[in-house]
């Protein structure tokens, strides 16, 4: 770090042994003076710091560039306006086609189950009819599957994106600050509420059947 | 308790789809008299108003859940007797444990099929 010459506290100690006698007989000039003096000191003092605050400002201007030029090609404003809320309508349109579909399939069953028998060859139509429906709505797995693709192809987009987006900040986990829960986490964590789970990942009929026929104490031990 | 397919069975279950699953695999099981509420909610306040012989209730609803449901029946002395199943896609071995506790008779999980349901209902009244 730099520091005052020593000519320049020679001028100030000079300044000051000077005045020493003159108690409170101080003039707009002695002050003048003495800021001269504090001045001159400064100015060498800025002098010598100038290149190193110069050299950090710039690698922060530099910084802030490269974090702009991350932020456009993280394309937030497509992700944001175009693809998620596609996304989202493919998701309605295959909840909307499903229902359609098994509305569609369960009605047809309904009518067979319900339909009169008595009349063999009335109940055969009926029921090659209603069939006919069944296979015509089940094609409904063609174009869900489509659809569900394209959200897929979105989801891997944008986790391209914000992945490569991550890494070229550096942000490391221990750096992301603690999430408060909502209310909507605690609800889901004071009702027990997961969802359906991945094939392997909950408990079969058959261990449940088992846990159900255990005594207390046996569930008990499972907390322990 | 004897198994009575003249008693009335109340199906809580938010999706409509799977209460008409339900409804009809009853109704193929002999089951006449089938009612239905879309949460908890709902549920007992029709189970306050009549006395069903089962309660046949998924878990995740809103606003009050399965889990709350099954709680508030056995709470209530004049419900908590009440043979009580849970359908469900809540598959974890915790949701079993607190299902258990909270004093549920049986437990399905989803997706199920015919047998299985039947099997449940009768090992209900078999206790």
């Amino acid at each position: 770090m730099a520091t005052m010459t020593r000519e320049n506290v020679v001028r100030v100690i000079e300044f000051l042994e000077q005045n020493r006698d003159r108690g409170g007989d101080v003039g707009l000039s002695d002050v003048m003076q003495l800021a001269e003096v504090m001045t001159g000191s400064l100015h060498e003092f800025l002098h010598a710091v100038q290149p190193a605050v110069t050299g950090e400002l710039k690698a922060i201007a530099i910084e802030i560039t490269r974090m702009k030029e991350e932020i456009v090609s993280l394309r937030a404003n497509d992700m944001k306006s175009q693809r998620i809320p596609e996304a989202g309508r493919e998701l309605d349109a295959i909840v909307e086609s499903t229902e359609s579909a098994t509305h569609t399939i369960m009605t047809a069953a309904e009518e067979i189950m319900g339909a009169d028998t008595s009349d063999a060859a009335a109940y055969q139509d009926l029921v090659n009819t209603k069939m006919i429906e069944i296979f015509e709505a089940c094609a409904f797995q063609d174009i869900t599957g489509q659809r569900i693709s394209k959200v897929v192809s979105t989801l891997n987009y944008i986790d391209q994106r914000v992945t490569n987006f991550v890494e070229k900040l550096r942000i490391i986990e221990n750096m992301e600050p603690e999430l408060e829960e909502t209310d909507e986490e605690r609800r889901k964590r004071e009702l027990i509420l997961h969802g359906p789970q991945m094939a392997g990942e909950g408990v079969s009929q058959s261990d449940i059947d088992a846990m159900l026929g255990d005594s207390q104490d046996d569930i008990d031990k499972l907390f322990a | 308790m004897a198994l009575d397919l003249q008693m009335p069975v109340l199906v809580v279950d938010d999706y409509k789809t799977m209460i008409r699953i339900i409804r009809n695999l009853l109704k193929q099981l002999g089951f006449e008299d089938i009612d239905d509420a879309a949460d908890g909610t709902e549920a007992l306040e029709k189970m306050k108003q009549r006395k069903y012989g089962l309660v046949i209730s998924d878990w995740n609803m809103e606003p009050m859940t399965g889990y709350e449901l099954l709680k508030q029946v056995r709470a209530d002395a004049s419900l908590s007797k009440t043979p009580f199943i849970m359908v469900t896609a809540e598959s974890k071995t915790e949701n079993v444990i607190a299902a258990k506790k909270a004093g549920v008779n049986n437990y399905i999980v989803k997706p199920f099929n015919a047998q299985t349901l039947k099997g449940k209902i009768e090992a209900v009244f078999a206790d």
